[in-house]
């Protein structure tokens, strides 16, 4: 059944050109993200210490000074940096952990927007009032500027970082909840649901959580993009995960002395950004257009 | 007509100081509750025992919350944001001389923005899902999903690099003297002083942050003024002026383009927040010395009053673009004021 509804899935999405290769290359991301995320961290606990280098062409860590600042070629597909490490190697190693701050932020973002947003709608007056103005508080700081100095007071670190981006990024979740509650309110098959004796609870959670979250699924493929972009701004700014680490944002600010010279340093992480962030608007336009067509 | 206006105007305004309160209150949780330890954080990682002790004398941060937040309250609304660590000046006079540069580089941008947005968008418009409509969807798609730092590399590459128009970096000529400070307006100052030369290469050094921004940011108009302007063709009017055979330019470009002026009206302060937002990075790539230069030097060297000011002004200035919309909306719309939305 649920292997069926996927295949149909695909199966439209393929229909359209745009949303082909949208869905392509989230496949690809998160394929990838799944596939090295388990090598990487349940392989030392199999006793594989390297197992998160297997697929790897090189290990993203290793210095050669001989082979540093290599242009792209097809030993070195985006080129080494100035350590002699290879671009593409590092590159592919940073992407499981941006997929998992996406999901994760975005996730984050939908259970506190949902609680908030659905309150907000659901008992209206002063609850409204309450939730709407904190909603609107947090909205008044541009979010990657909030999430900076958050992210900054309570510490550097990959976790802090998700903890920063959540917190600016419940907000518009909770006001895509609230309008959502305030136009299923009014619905007849509300009161009925209440009339037919189910319990607030379960009123809430079929009537209200249930069709909300189908609307604001195609904004939350589009913005799994938008977490991806942001944390890359993070970590330009030093605030991703420490170096050694690979980032794909700390790598375009470490390639900006060398630019344009070795162009490829901080450009080509880049532009795999650029391309994670149209496949996941791509993606969702058409997520958008299957859940209205059905 | 005009009491709904006053009081349309007079709860927004209560709104606004509501939300500026809750700004302060926000960022004094973060400053003195959630920071693990308040005076280190204040006083930065390279502080002696005494810088300490002066610092937590200073901030009042070993006394009661209450009374903290009292002090914390007083200084943010005299602009008393402390010294900075760093760059040994007050923080308030810090922003006073960043600020600017940024916000008028901002101000061009978004004046540029709105202008190709509204006509990007009407063109996207007129051709729904046809060949120039997919050209300019395209574009914005793409300037939306593309980091800020990458946008300006880009125009760094192509305009100065490359074709060699324009220089690569710097906010003007390092061999030339900034004038000195008179007014917060950095160009007005050189004018006072007849420093020509000076003002031109500011003039020049800023084109390309200015051609940045405004890649990063006409995407939000043109996606307003595209889907308003869907709408508004579909209207009577329109479609009479149309028929009597008006010519279709005239209609798209004079007529349908001021109704879909409103939404984007509703634009104005996101746009703010995203110009804010990409002149961090932007000016960094750009060696421009404006409120990104501030923040990030701020953020590298662990100057933590220099930010928490910074972030501050940030939020008051959009929560000020943000009242002043809603009162233009208001004007140009009377549903608005009417209460109807």
């Amino acid at each position: 059944m649920a292997l069926s509804t996927t295949w149909a899935f695909l199966k439209r999405m393929m229909r359209n050109p745009y949303s082909a290769i949208g869905t392509v290359i989230m496949i690809l991301f998160f394929g990838w993200a799944i596939i090295e995320g388990i090598l990487r961290y349940l392989g030392p606990a199999l006793g594989f210490s390297n197992a998160g280098y297997l697929l790897l062409p090189y290990n993203p860590f290793s210095f050669n000074l001989s082979q540093s600042l290599v242009s792209p070629s097809l030993s070195h597909l985006f080129g080494t940096d100035s350590l002699g490490r290879d671009l593409f190697s590092r590159v592919l190693y940073s992407i499981p952990i941006d997929a998992a701050i996406s999901v994760i932020v975005v996730g984050g973002g939908i259970v506190v927007g949902g609680v908030v947003g659905l309150t907000a709608g659901y008992y209206g007056k002063g609850v409204d009032q309450v939730n709407m103005r904190v909603t609107d508080l947090f909205l008044a700081f541009p979010a990657l500027v909030l999430a900076m100095v958050i992210e900054y007071t309570i510490g550097r670190s990959i976790l802090y970082a998700t903890i920063s981006l959540i917190v600016v990024w419940w907000p518009v979740y909770a006001r895509l909840f609230r309008s959502e509650a305030l136009r299923i309110k009014n619905m007849r098959f509300v009161d009925s649901a209440i009339l037919s004796g189910l319990s607030r609870m379960q009123v809430i959670r079929r009537h209200f959580v249930r069709p909300a979250l189908n609307t604001i699924m195609s904004y939350a493929t589009v913005d799994l993009g938008n977490v991806i972009l942001t944390y890359s701004i993070l970590s330009f700014l030093g605030l991703g995960i420490p170096p050694p680490e690979p980032e794909l944002g700390s790598m375009v600010s470490d390639g900006l002395s060398y630019f344009p010279q070795n162009w490829w340093w901080a450009i080509l992480p880049g532009v795999v950004i650029v391309l994670i962030v149209v496949g996941a608007a791509l993606f969702g336009d058409g997520v958008r257009d299957y859940l209205a067509g059905e | 007509m005009s009491s709904g206006i006053a009081r349309y105007i007079a709860t927004r305004a209560v709104a606004s100081i509501i939300t500026v309160l809750g700004a302060v209150i926000l960022t004094f949780v973060l400053t003195h509750l959630l920071a693990p330890n308040p005076a280190h954080i204040w006083a930065g990682p390279h502080a002696s025992a005494s810088e300490i002790a002066a610092i937590t004398k200073e901030y009042h941060l070993n006394q009661p919350i209450q009374i903290q937040l009292y002090y914390y309250i007083i200084d943010l609304f005299t602009f008393n944001f402390g010294m900075s660590p760093f760059f040994k000046q007050p923080v308030s006079q810090l922003i006073l001389v960043y600020y600017p540069r940024t916000l008028i580089l901002i101000a061009i941008a978004m004046f540029i923005s709105i202008i190709i947005g509204i006509y990007s968008g009407a063109f996207a418009a007129v051709r729904q899902d046809k060949f120039g409509d997919g050209i300019v969807r395209v574009a914005y798609l793409l300037t939306w999903s593309t980091p800020p730092f990458l946008v300006a590399l880009f125009f760094q590459y192509l305009f100065s690099y490359y074709a060699g128009w324009l220089p690569s970096g710097q906010l003007a000529d390092p061999s030339l003297k900034v004038p000195p400070f008179v007014t917060p307006i950095l160009p007005l100052n050189a004018i006072i002083f007849g420093d020509w030369g000076f003002l031109s290469s500011y003039i020049v050094h800023s084109i390309l942050p200015v051609i940045a921004l405004t890649a990063i940011s006409f995407g939000i108009i043109t996606r307003i003024t595209r889907s308003s302007m869907l709408e508004t063709m579909k209207l009577d009017f329109i479609r009479t002026q149309i028929m009597k055979g008006t010519k279709m330019s005239k209609v798209v470009y004079s007529n349908a383009v001021k109704n879909s002026l409103i939404p984007v009206v509703t634009v104005i302060s996101l746009l703010f927040s995203f110009l804010i937002v990409g002149s961090l990075v932007i000016e960094e790539v750009f060696s421009y010395t404006g409120m990104g230069y501030l923040v990030t030097q701020a953020l590298y060297n662990y100057d933590y009053p220099t930010l928490i000011g910074s972030i501050f002004v940030i939020a008051l200035s959009v929560i000020l673009i943000n009242f002043v919309t809603d009162v233009v909306y208001a004007f140009i719309d009377p549903r608005i004021r009417m209460g109807e939305r």
